[in-house]
C-alpha cells in the first residue's frame, strides 16, 4: 500500500516534472505573462520576457498545482501531505536536474537556439532565477513548499467546515433563487421572454455602430463560424456523419462569390446576392456530387473520404491547372460588397448586420429543422441505422438531404466570407477550417445552439482577442480536444435532448455522449 | 405477398446511388484510358530512363508509405480506430534522427591518418545505426505515451471520440513540434558516405541515371522490417497475441492475454516503424519541419486502405502501389506534378467506392462490421 502511494506520486511527480520543462522550452511563462497583461492591466513584463516576481509566482502556483493534483486518493491528511511531499520533490530534483544543464550552458556561452527556439541566455537567466548555481536547490525548495502548501490547501477547502460553509452557501442562494421565482410578477414570466429578445435586438442593432471595426470583426468572424458550425451540426450532430472536409463547401461559396463578383479573373460582376445565391447553390451540388457515390460507406471511411475531397478541391484551387479560372494560389482580390436597395452596404457594421441576420435566420432554421419529421429521422439514424431503416426511413435520401442542407450553410458563410475580407484564397480553405469547425462542434457541445455560439466564441473569438498567443493557440485547441474527449465528451453546453428523449432505464453513464450508438457504423 | 414486395422497392430506391457510381466509374477509366492514350501513342515523348528514374523514386517512396502504412493498419485491426497522430509520430523519429545527425556531426575525431574530421564522416555506419535507433526509440515512447495518454481511456466511447482524440493529439503534437524547434525548415546533414543525390551510375537506353544510396539504403531497410515485422506476427508469441486480440479482445483476455499490454506494445511497434520511416524519409528527402508528419501520415492511411485495412501485406501492397502510383502517375497521365497529392486522395476515393474492403481484403474484428 505505502509503496504503491509511493511510487505513484514518484510518477506523478516526474511527470509534472517533464512537463515543466516542455512548458520552459515552448516559453510558455512569456505567453502566460502577455495575456495576463493583457487582461489584467499589471504589467509583468520587462522588455520581452516576464519579470523574475512573476516567474517565482508561475512556479509557485506550479507547485501548488502539483500539490493539489497528487492528493487527491486519500482520506487521512497526512498521507496527502506525503504524497504531495514525494511529488514535489520528484518535480524539484528532475528540474534541479535541468538547471544544471542550463547553468553549464549558460557558462560555456552555448547559444542553442537553433535547435531549441525560446531557449535563449535571457530566458534560461530568467527560469533559475538568476541565481546561478544555487538555482537547483531553489527550484526544489520552492516546489517542495508549494506542493506541500497546494496539498495544505486542499486539505483545508475539503475539511468538514470549510466545505460545510460553501455547501450552506450554495443551499441559501438556490433558495433565494426560489424565493425570487416565486414572486416574480405574471408578466414578466409570461414576457420575459421575449423582453429579453428585444433586448438582444436591440443591443444587436446598436452595439456595432459604437465598439468599433475591430469588434466588428470578430464579431463577425464569431457569426460565419457560428453558421458554419449549425451547418456541420446537421451533417455530424443530427445525421451522424463524420465530415472532415468541410471546408470544400465553404471554399464552394467563398470562389462562388469571389469568381463572380470580382474584377480579375472574369469580370462578371453579377452583384452581391446573386453571387451568394449560386455560391449556396454550388455548395449543394458539390454536396450531393460528393454524396452520392459515398452515402454507403462505413463512418470512419466517410471521415477520411471527406477529408480527402477537402483537400482536393483546396489543391485543385492552388494548382497552375486552374490558375487561369480560379486565379491560383494568389486567391482572388477586390471582391465587390453588397448592395441593398442600390446603395452600397458594406461597411464594417454593415456586414456584421448581415451575418448577425444570417445567424439568427441559421438558428431559427435548425430549430425547425431540429423538431421537424426530417430531423427525427436524422437522430433516429444516428442512433440505431437499421432500426430507423426498419420503420420506414429512407437513410439514403435523409443522410444526403442532410449533407446537402449542411452544405447550404457553409456556401452560405462562405459567401459572406469572401465579400468581407473582399479577398479568397487557398488558404482561407485549409484543413485547419474543418477542424476547427467540427471542434466548435465538439468542445461546444453538439445539437446545442448555445454550445455551438460558445463553442465559436470560445475557438474562434477569444484567440482573436488574444493576438499575442496566436503560436500558442493550436497547441493549447490540440491539448483542449484530447482532454474534452478524456473528461467531458458531452462538450461545454450540452444538449439537453437526449436527456428528454430516454427513458430513465436507459441513462448511464456516457450515454448522452455525442454520436452514442454509432455514427461510425 | 408483402413480404415479396418489400425488396423489390428498397432495391429500385438505391438504384440511382448505383447508377452514380457507374458512371463515376466510368468517367473516371475513360479518363484515364484517354491521358494514356495521349501520353503513350500520341506525344510519346519520354525515354526509358525517365520512366526508371520514376520507378525508382517510386519505390522508395512507396517503401517509406509501406512501414508507416503497417503502424495505421495494425492499430486499426486492434482498436478498430484511426490513429489520427501516426503521421506524428513519424514526425517526430524524423526530428530523433535529425538530431543525431547534428550531434555526431558536432563531434569531432581524429582519424588514424591524423586529419580531423566530424563523427558522422569517420564512423558513417554507426551514425546511420545510431539515428535510427534513437529514431525507433523515441517514435515508440511517443506511440506509446500518444496511446496510455489520449486512447486508453477511451476504449469504450463511441468510436467519434477517439478519433476527435487523436485530431487533437495530432494538432497538439505538430505545434508542439513547431513552438520547440521553431518553423524553420531544416537539412538532414547526411554522412558524406550517402550524401543526397549521390549514387550508382548506371546507363539505361543510352541515357545516365544514378541510382541514389539514400535511396537504396531506404528501400532495402524497409523491405527487411517489413519481413521483421511479418515474421514477428505469424511467428512470435507477441504476434499470437496480437492477432488473438484483434480477432476478439474479450475471448482473448479469458485466455490469459493481458489485452492492455498487447494494445501498448501494438503502438511501440507501430511507433518504431514510423521512427525509421521518419528517418528515411529524412535521409532521402532531406528536409525536416514541424508538418513533415502530415501528407505522409494521410497518404500511408490511404496505403492502408488501398490494400485492405488490418491486413498486414495488404499495408504493404498498398503502400508500394501507393508510392508507385503517385510517381510515375502524374507523367503516365500527363498531368501536373502539383496535382500528384489529387491523384493520391483521387484514389482513396475510387477504392473506398468501389471496393472499400481493399486489395486484399480486410481483416478485422468480427465485433462491429
Amino acid at each position: 500500500m505505502n509503496r504503491n502511494l509511493f511510487s505513484s506520486s514518484l510518477k506523478k511527480g516526474l511527470a509534472f516534472g517533464i512537463v515543466m520543462i516542455l512548458l520552459v522550452l515552448i516559453d510558455f511563462e512569456a505567453m502566460s505573462a502577455t495575456m495576463l497583461s493583457k487582461l489584467l492591466g499589471v504589467n509583468v513584463i520587462r522588455g520581452a520576457l516576464p519579470q523574475v516576481r512573476f516567474m517565482v509566482i508561475f512556479l509557485v502556483l506550479y507547485g501548488m498545482f502539483v500539490g493539489w493534483l497528487t492528493s487527491s486518493n486519500e482520506e487521512k491528511p497526512a498521507k496527502k501531505l506525503v504524497q504531495a511531499l514525494i511529488a514535489g520533490l520528484s518535480v524539484g530534483i528532475v528540474v534541479g536536474l535541468f538547471d544544471l544543464v542550463l547553468i553549464q550552458l549558460i557558462n560555456t556561452g552555448t547559444d542553442v537556439r537553433t535547435y531549441l527556439a525560446a531557449l535563449g541566455p535571457d530566458s534560461i537567466k530568467l527560469f533559475i532565477l538568476e541565481k546561478g548555481a544555487l538555482s537547483p536547490l531553489l527550484h526544489l525548495g520552492l516546489f517542495t513548499s508549494a506542493s506541500l502548501l497546494g496539498s495544505a490547501l486542499k486539505i483545508l477547502l475539503k475539511s468538514k467546515p470549510v466545505s460545510g460553509f460553501f455547501k450552506s452557501i450554495s443551499t441559501g442562494y438556490r433558495s433565494l433563487q426560489v424565493k425570487a421565482q416565486k414572486h416574480t410578477p405574471d408578466w414578466v414570466k409570461k414576457y420575459g421572454k421575449y423582453l429579453l429578445f428585444l433586448l438582444i435586438g436591440l443591443s444587436a442593432f446598436f452595439l456595432p455602430r459604437i465598439w468599433g471595426s475591430y469588434n466588428n470583426y470578430v464579431v463577425g468572424l464569431v457569426g460565419l463560424y457560428v453558421i458554419l458550425g449549425i451547418g456541420l451540426n446537421i451533417i455530424v450532430g443530427l445525421s451522424g456523419q463524420l465530415m472532415l472536409g468541410f471546408a470544400a463547401f465553404f471554399a464552394m461559396g467563398a470562389y462562388s462569390v469571389a469568381l463572380l463578383n470580382a474584377p480579375f479573373p472574369h469580370g462578371i460582376m453579377l452583384g452581391f446576392w446573386p453571387s451568394l445565391l449560386i455560391g449556396v447553390l454550388m455548395a449543394v451540388l458539390a454536396a450531393v456530387l460528393l454524396g452520392l457515390p459515398v452515402m454507403g460507406m462505413r463512418g470512419d471511411y466517410l471521415a477520411i473520404v471527406t477529408l480527402g475531397f477537402g483537400e482536393i478541391i483546396r489543391i485543385l484551387l492552388k494548382s497552375d491547372l486552374l490558375t487561369a479560372f480560379t486565379g491560383g494560389p494568389r486567391g482572388i482580390q477586390d471582391i465587390k460588397g453588397p448592395t441593398l436597395f442600390g446603395q452600397p452596404f458594406s461597411s464594417d457594421v454593415d456586414y456584421t448586420y448581415i451575418i448577425l441576420v444570417f445567424m439568427i435566420l441559421a438558428i431559427f432554421l435548425y430549430k425547425r429543422l431540429e423538431r421537424s419529421r426530417t430531423g427525427r429521422a436524422w437522430l433516429a439514424i444516428k442512433e440505431d441505422t437499421k432500426v430507423a431503416q426498419a420503420t420506414g426511413i429512407n437513410i439514403q435520401n435523409n443522410k444526403l438531404l442532410a449533407l446537402c442542407l449542411g452544405a447550404a450553410f457553409a456556401g452560405l458563410a462562405g459567401g459572406i466570407f469572401a465579400a468581407r475580407n473582399q479577398f479568397t484564397g487557398p488558404n482561407d480553405h485549409q484543413l485547419m477550417v474543418s477542424m476547427n469547425i467540427l471542434s466548435i462542434l465538439i468542445v461546444g457541445g453538439m445539437n446545442s445552439i448555445p454550445g455551438i455560439i460558445l463553442g465559436a466564441f470560445t475557438l474562434k473569438g477569444l484567440p482573436e482577442i488574444l493576438r499575442e498567443i496566436e503560436n500558442y493557440r493550436l497547441l493549447v485547441f490540440g491539448g483542449l480536444l484530447v482532454l474534452m474527449m478524456l473528461s467531458r465528451p458531452e462538450g461545454l453546453w450540452p444538449s439537453t435532448r437526449p436527456d428528454i428523449e430516454k427513458d430513465e432505464g436507459n441513462k448511464l453513464k456516457g450515454d448522452t455522449a455525442p454520436g452514442k450508438g454509432g455514427p461510425i457504423d | 405477398m408483402e413480404n415479396e414486395i418489400r425488396p423489390l422497392r428498397r432495391y429500385k430506391r438505391s438504384n440511382l446511388s448505383k447508377i452514380v457510381r457507374w458512371i463515376f466509374g466510368i468517367i473516371v477509366l475513360s479518363y484515364i484510358i484517354w491521358r494514356l492514350y495521349t501520353v503513350f501513342i500520341v506525344q510519346n515523348e519520354y525515354s526509358p530512363d525517365i520512366w526508371v528514374r520514376l520507378l525508382i523514386s517510386g519505390l522508395v517512396i512507396g517503401g517509406v508509405y509501406s512501414l508507416i502504412a503497417i503502424g495505421y493498419t495494425l492499430v486499426y485491426g486492434i482498436l478498430r480506430m484511426i490513429n489520427f497522430a501516426h503521421g506524428e509520430v513519424m514526425m517526430i523519429g524524423t526530428f530523433a534522427g535529425y538530431f543525431v545527425f547534428e550531434a555526431t556531426n558536432a563531434i569531432k575525431v581524429t582519424s588514424s591518418s591524423g586529419e580531423v574530421t566530424s563523427l558522422s564522416n569517420a564512423q558513417p555506419v554507426l551514425a546511420v545505426i545510431l539515428a535510427f535507433i534513437v529514431g525507433m526509440a523515441v517514435a515508440s515512447t511517443a506511440g506509446f505515451l500518444l496511446e496510455k495518454i489520449a486512447y486508453r481511456r477511451l476504449r469504450k466511447a463511441p468510436r467519434l471520440i477517439p478519433l476527435i482524440s487523436a485530431i487533437g493529439a495530432s494538432i497538439f503534437l505538430q505545434n508542439l513540434a513547431q513552438l520547440l524547434f521553431s518553423p524553420l525548415v531544416r537539412d538532414y546533414k547526411n554522412p558524406g558516405l550517402i550524401a543526397r543525390g549521390q549514387g550508382w551510375a548506371i546507363t539505361v537506353a543510352g541515357a545516365p541515371l544514378t541510382i541514389p544510396y539514400t535511396g537504396v539504403l531506404t528501400f532495402s531497410l524497409s523491405i527487411i522490417l517489413m519481413f521483421a515485422l511479418y515474421t514477428m506476427v505469424r511467428k512470435s508469441k507477441l504476434g499470437k497475441a496480437m492477432r488473438a486480440v484483434a480477432a476478439d479482445k474479450p475471448t482473448a483476455a479469458l485466455m490469459g492475454i493481458d489485452v492492455n499490454a498487447v494494445i501498448s506494445q501494438t503502438f511501440i511497434i507501430s511507433g518504431m516503424l514510423a521512427g525509421a520511416a521518419g528517418v528515411m524519409w529524412g535521409l532521402h528527402n532531406g528536409l525536416v519541419y514541424y508538418y513533415v508528419g502530415f501528407l505522409p501520415g494521410i497518404k500511408a492511411f490511404t496505403s492502408a486502405v488501398l490494400g485492405g485495412i488490418g491486413n498486414i501485406p495488404g499495408a504493404m501492397l498498398g503502400g508500394m502501389l501507393l508510392g508507385l502510383i503517385e510517381s510515375l502517375g502524374p507523367t503516365a497521365l500527363g498531368i501536373s506534378y502539383q496535382l500528384k497529392d489529387v491523384l493520391a486522395f483521387v484514389i482513396l476515393i475510387i477504392i473506398l467506392v468501389f471496393r472499400p474492403s481493399g486489395i486484399l481484403g480486410e481483416v478485422l474484428s468480427e465485433e462491429k462490421v
